[in-house]
């Protein structure tokens, strides 16, 4: 973890008492015990992720980010705008990483409006380059989650039901301006089937709680800039999806990537369709991806046809989205007393020093905490499952 | 002994709550008890009580549970049907149990015609028409007739109402004498008990009172002319009766069947009412002449104050009134009123107020001050005479109650320190005990800030209190918590004119519009529809997202009654000590009296008064264990040890030594933290075996060690 390098100075960071959490007392009502809720809460989220549920593979997302005056607030570094928008590009990066076939949209809000920042697209780059240009926003006025709430559900009524309709909503301010009643917008989206899940960046707010426990989403409140990152993390992960949601088949194409060389006689430099909307992108490239029913030309995978409406995508897109639909299970728990046998962790051959171990309930294999973390948030499978099945 | 207990999972402290109250039970004495709201103090009693009048229905036969609002009253109602419903399930025989809610007529009454009406004095008196003793009898005699349901409190195995009933010695004799006295009697939310006492035993007379009374006699003449020409024989029996004396009420209270009425002192029960009064027309006369007496009194120039016996010899003197007859002026009014049939007893109010006035003023020669001022303090040139004849002695009412009963309790979320209220309640209790909460997280967070930024120190005391720096310093404490506490802040002021003062002041300083930037802002005024309108305007915009702020008084409606549960209160403020106005002559009076009876040092009992209601409003904003909230006390008073260990010992435990004489910047820096911290996702199985226990828990030894630790005996 590169945590060390952006610790603040101390003078900078809050008044800390860090003396109060080496105190412990019998009743347990500590900071110690708030500390050890949030480490099960840990466990839980790979336990909860892990049974056999049926994710959404193909999301909508539209995240909305709060730009109003308490963005400005310098408890996390150098302000609450700057670090959310930091980790709002490692976040888009993290979900195009985790599911490429969905796609994301972004949406700003200050002085009681809401506008777009960009549409529902499956461009990362698109996206990134909006998020970096946005650190220069001024931060004003009041947010208004009812305007951002209204703006992203009109977009996502029209999604087809396959897919899942979410709303992320990073909300810094603890009010919120609204032109009417939120409560019936939230029983609009509950009956549109939309999920808004909510992280705050202050403290919890009432209408917060009530919009997330009704569509269904989660609420979290951060405690600092690590916290922050996990819980956005956990927002890469695809929800489980509603049974009530229909299934239907796609269809997709695998368009195959053409290269051609400028030395090449016969290749002609052709404009990408996914760039003839916007004038700023590169123009005439050579080679790129044909879609095999209209032979439109696309430079970046993945992206919906512009002409025929056909999804594309490549194979090794569909392949990183797969884990999802058979994840690994989750590995036990065990105390570390009784657990027998060498007490090194199998992964990261360092000593088990906690109070408990996980076992691998296939090979049963010991792992520590950090590792069985890892396994099932990035390798989604067991290594030494692997290293046995390749030797035998 | 078996308790059923309608929950899966109990407290530890309401374990230990329910072992004292036992204790107190077998001991057949009283008990003072201290539990932090929202831990669940009404289950735990009725519970156990239940339990323990059908283990001992010998010993225990009635449980009257006295509480303090209509919601409250609701509120156990709800809890006793679930344990109610909870028997019926576990033992799986309909029980014998009758519980019944005693309120106002006007909220209660189930007769159509009667319930339609909007106020409740026209209920009380159209009710008192259909249920008066003698249409009550003429309903014997014909069945058809429909029976008020009012009537059957004799019946009741638990009976729960208000501590009026109990303790308002008008109110009392008709609803609580024939309590048996084998009962347990509970106070619930007894904080304030002293001072229903003493309200329910003080008179306030205006002139308005005693023009009204005028009226009253009025009537009541001509009433007794037209009887007089139908019906003498009535009039002729009452005289008969009255000759004979109370003698029937003697018999009664000798043969124990009635709570004695500190109206209706024991020497009057052994005489006949004096001759002078006897006749209707001479009693209305005697009547006359008081009113003319307390007429001539009210028009004073200056403040006037004396004792029972001084206004006696006075009265004597000027109108030749001995003390016998006024000693008997309520019970002849009453038994007048009866004769003479009159049903709308409401339109009597003050002719029955002024009666009261002089039979207490002719039974106590101690405990009981007379004060007459001319105007009020405030607007001293608008005369508007007021005679206070005040109760200065608060066990004076109880007494009764005490000797009475069996076991009386007093309970409350904040009681302490505990100690002093046997000794102003004049009682010995078997059993004081304060519990903690136990918690699996720290949910409170109670800040003492005695600083601004600018290190002047912020206190309200008098000397400080228009200082310019200070009031700019709670505005900046406002200010900073607007902007990081998320919903509702709920911020308390001494008294409603400090709080206008520092409303105005913060107005023309800009603060205010600041604040506003944040939240809105409602402020309490006394007026009660203006506020109970501020209020709900206060919720829905908590409830919406917007956040709120109310500026309200300590001692106001909002700090006795109002519950602020999570969003609607996730900080409370307290600006400065809320010292009652210590100009006040009555309570200048009531020290005294307390320094020369008690030996109460007048400081000891004013900061007593003011940490109870200081506690009282900062209690508001935690009501359960799932509930969390900031708790600023904004003066440098509150750091030093004499308020500090006034406080109740679930807040005192909470506050280190690191959470004292606090600037504004390091207040927002914990609050930020705490805020965080506690918006984390808090499940039911993390309290599991801390705070919340199960019967297989609850049995292991090393649970019932911590719970011992719980309650602190005192």
């Amino acid at each position: 973890m590169d945590e060390e390098p952006e610790r603040t100075k101390r003078w900078e960071g809050g008044y800390e008492r860090t003396w109060e959490v080496l105190k412990e007392d019998e009743s347990g009502s500590l900071k110690a015990t708030v500390e050890d809720i949030l480490f099960k809460d840990k466990r839980k989220r790979v336990f909860e992720n892990y049974g056999q549920v049926r994710l959404g593979m193909m999301r909508h997302l539209f995240v909305v980010i709060d730009t109003s005056r308490t963005m400005e607030d310098q408890d996390l570094k150098p302000n609450r705008l700057t670090s959310t928008l930091k980790l709002m590009e490692y976040f888009v990066d993290e979900y195009f990483d985790q599911n490429p076939i969905s796609q994301i949209g972004i949406i700003i809000t200050k002085n009681k409006r809401a506008e777009k920042l960009t549409d529902l697209a499956g461009n990362p780059q698109k996206h990134i380059s909006a998020l970096k240009k946005a650190v220069d926003t001024t931060c004003a006025g009041e947010p208004s989650l009812y305007n951002s709430l209204n703006l992203a559900m009109h977009t996502l009524k029209h999604m087809p039901g396959h897919t899942s309709r979410e709303v992320l909503v990073i909300f810094s301010s603890l009010t919120t301006c609204d032109p009417s009643n939120i409560y019936d917008l939230i029983k609009t989206l509950k009956g549109l089937k939309i999920r808004v899940s909510v992280i705050g960046l202050s403290a919890e707010v009432r209408v917060c709680t009530i919009l997330t426990r009704e569509t269904g989403g989660t609420y979290h409140v951060i405690l600092d800039e690590t916290h922050f990152r996990e819980l956005l993390t956990f927002h890469v992960k695809p929800p489980p999806a509603s049974s009530s949601s229909e299934c239907s088949l796609i269809r997709m194409g695998f368009p195959q990537h053409a290269i051609a060389s400028v030395s090449d006689q016969d290749s002609k430099p052709s404009f990408s369709m996914s760039h003839l909307d916007n004038s700023s992108g590169p123009g005439l490239t050579l080679g790129g991806y044909y879609c095999p029913q209209c032979r439109a030309k696309y430079t970046e995978l993945p992206v919906e046809c512009k002409v025929c409406g056909l999804t594309l995508v490549s194979a090794p897109h569909l392949a990183r989205s797969f884990h999802h639909l058979f994840p690994m299970d989750a590995f036990q728990e065990m105390p570390l007393e009784e657990f027998e046998g060498e007490r090194f962790c199998e992964a990261c051959q360092g000593e088990l020093k906690d109070k408990s171990v996980f076992i691998c309930s296939v090979c049963s294999s010991a792992f520590c905490v950090e590792c069985d973390l890892f396994i099932h948030d990035t390798l989604h499978c067991c290594p030494s499952c692997i290293h046995s099945q390749s030797t035998s | 002994m078996l308790v059923y207990f309608p929950y899966d999972y109990i407290y530890p402290e309401q374990y230990s709550y329910m072992q004292e109250l036992k204790r107190t039970l077998d001991a057949k004495g009283h008990g003072v008890l201290e539990m932090p709201s929202g831990t669940g103090k009404t289950i735990s009693l009725l519970s156990l009580i239940v339990a323990y009048q059908r283990a001992y229905p010998l010993e225990v036969t009635k449980l009257i549970y006295c509480s303090r609002t209509v919601p409250e009253i609701e509120k156990v109602v709800e809890e006793l049907r679930k344990l109610m419903e909870f028997y019926a399930k576990e033992t799986g025989e309909t029980n014998k149990l009758l519980a019944l809610a005693l309120s106002s007529r006007k909220n209660l009454c189930v007769h159509p015609e009667v319930s339609s009406l909007r106020f409740g004095k026209e209920v009380d008196g159209k009710c008192h028409s259909l249920t008066a003793s003698y249409i009550r009898a003429q309903r014997h005699s014909n069945p058809s007739q429909p029976i008020c349901h009012f009537f059957e409190i004799l019946h009741a195995n638990i009976v729960v109402y208000s501590y009026h009933y109990l303790l308002d010695p008008k109110i009392a004799d008709l609803v609580s004498k024939e309590l048996a006295k084998k009962s347990v009697v509970v106070f619930d939310e007894a904080h304030n008990i002293d001072n229903v006492c003493i309200d329910s035993m003080s008179v306030n007379l205006t002139r308005r009172t005693l023009d009204r009374s005028q009226a009253n006699v009025e009537t009541l003449q001509n009433t007794i002319q037209r009887i007089k020409e139908i019906d003498a024989a009535k009039l002729k029996e009452e005289y008969r009766r009255l000759v004979e004396g109370l003698k029937e009420a003697n018999v009664a209270r000798e043969t124990d069947i009635y709570l004695s009425n500190p109206v209706l002192p024991d020497e009057i029960l052994q005489e006949a009412v004096p001759g002078s009064i006897r006749t209707a027309e001479h009693f209305v006369g005697f009547m006359k002449r008081l009113l003319e007496y307390l007429k001539s009194r009210l028009r004073v120039q200056h403040v006037v104050q004396e004792s029972s016996p001084q206004f006696l010899k006075d009265i004597y003197e000027k109108v030749c009134i001995d003390r016998k007859p006024l000693r008997f002026c309520a019970e002849r009014l009453r038994s007048l009123l009866r004769t003479l049939e009159i049903t709308d007893i409401a339109d009597f109010s003050p002719i029955t107020l002024i009666s009261h006035f002089a039979t207490l003023v002719s039974t106590y020669s101690k405990g009981f001050t007379i004060i007459i001022e001319p105007f009020e303090d405030k607007t001293p040139t608008i005369a508007n005479p007021v005679l206070h004849f005040s109760c200065m002695d608060p066990s004076i009412a109880i007494k009764p109650v005490f000797e009475r009963f069996q076991s009386v309790i007093i309970t409350s979320g904040t009681l302490s320190p505990l100690d002093i209220y046997p000794r102003i309640l004049d009682f010995r209790p078997v059993t004081m005990s304060s519990f903690t909460m136990t918690l699996a997280r720290t949910c409170l967070c109670p800040l003492i800030v005695g600083r601004g930024n600018d290190q002047v120190a912020i206190s309200s005391k008098f000397e400080t209190r228009e200082d310019f720096a200070v009031i700019r310093n709670y505005g900046n404490l406002l200010l900073e918590l607007s902007g990081i506490v998320p919903d509702g802040i709920v911020a308390f002021f001494t008294s409603y004119i400090y709080m206008e003062n520092i409303v105005a002041s913060w107005y023309e300083q800009g603060i205010l519009e600041n604040i506003q930037r944040n939240k809105l802002i409602f402020i309490e005024t006394p007026d009660a529809a203006e506020t109970s309108m501020a209020l709900e305007k206060y919720q829905e915009a908590c409830e919406n997202g917007r956040g709120a702020i109310l500026l309200s008084v300590a001692r106001g409606k909002v700090s006795e009654g109002i519950d602020f549960v999570h969003h609607y209160g996730r900080a409370v403020i307290m600006f400065g000590v809320p010292y009652v106005y210590t100009q006040s002559r009555i309570l200048k009076a009531r020290l005294e009296y307390l320094r020369d009876q008690f030996q109460i040092r007048e400081n000891d009992f004013l900061t007593f008064d003011a940490m109870r209601h200081a506690a009282q409003c900062v209690g508001r904003a935690i009501r359960g264990k799932t509930d969390y909230g900031l708790m600023i006390f904004a003066d440098k008073r509150y750091a030093r040890a004499d308020k500090r260990g006034k406080l109740p010992r679930w807040i005192q435990e909470h506050i280190s030594d690191g959470s004292l004489n606090l600037t504004i910047d390091e207040t927002v820096q914990l609050s930020k933290h705490f805020l965080r911290q506690m918006a984390q996702p808090f499940r039911r199985e993390d309290q599991l075996g801390l705070s919340l226990l199960t019967l297989d828990q609850l049995q292991s030894e090393e649970t019932l060690q911590r719970i011992a630790q719980i309650a602190q005996q005192v």
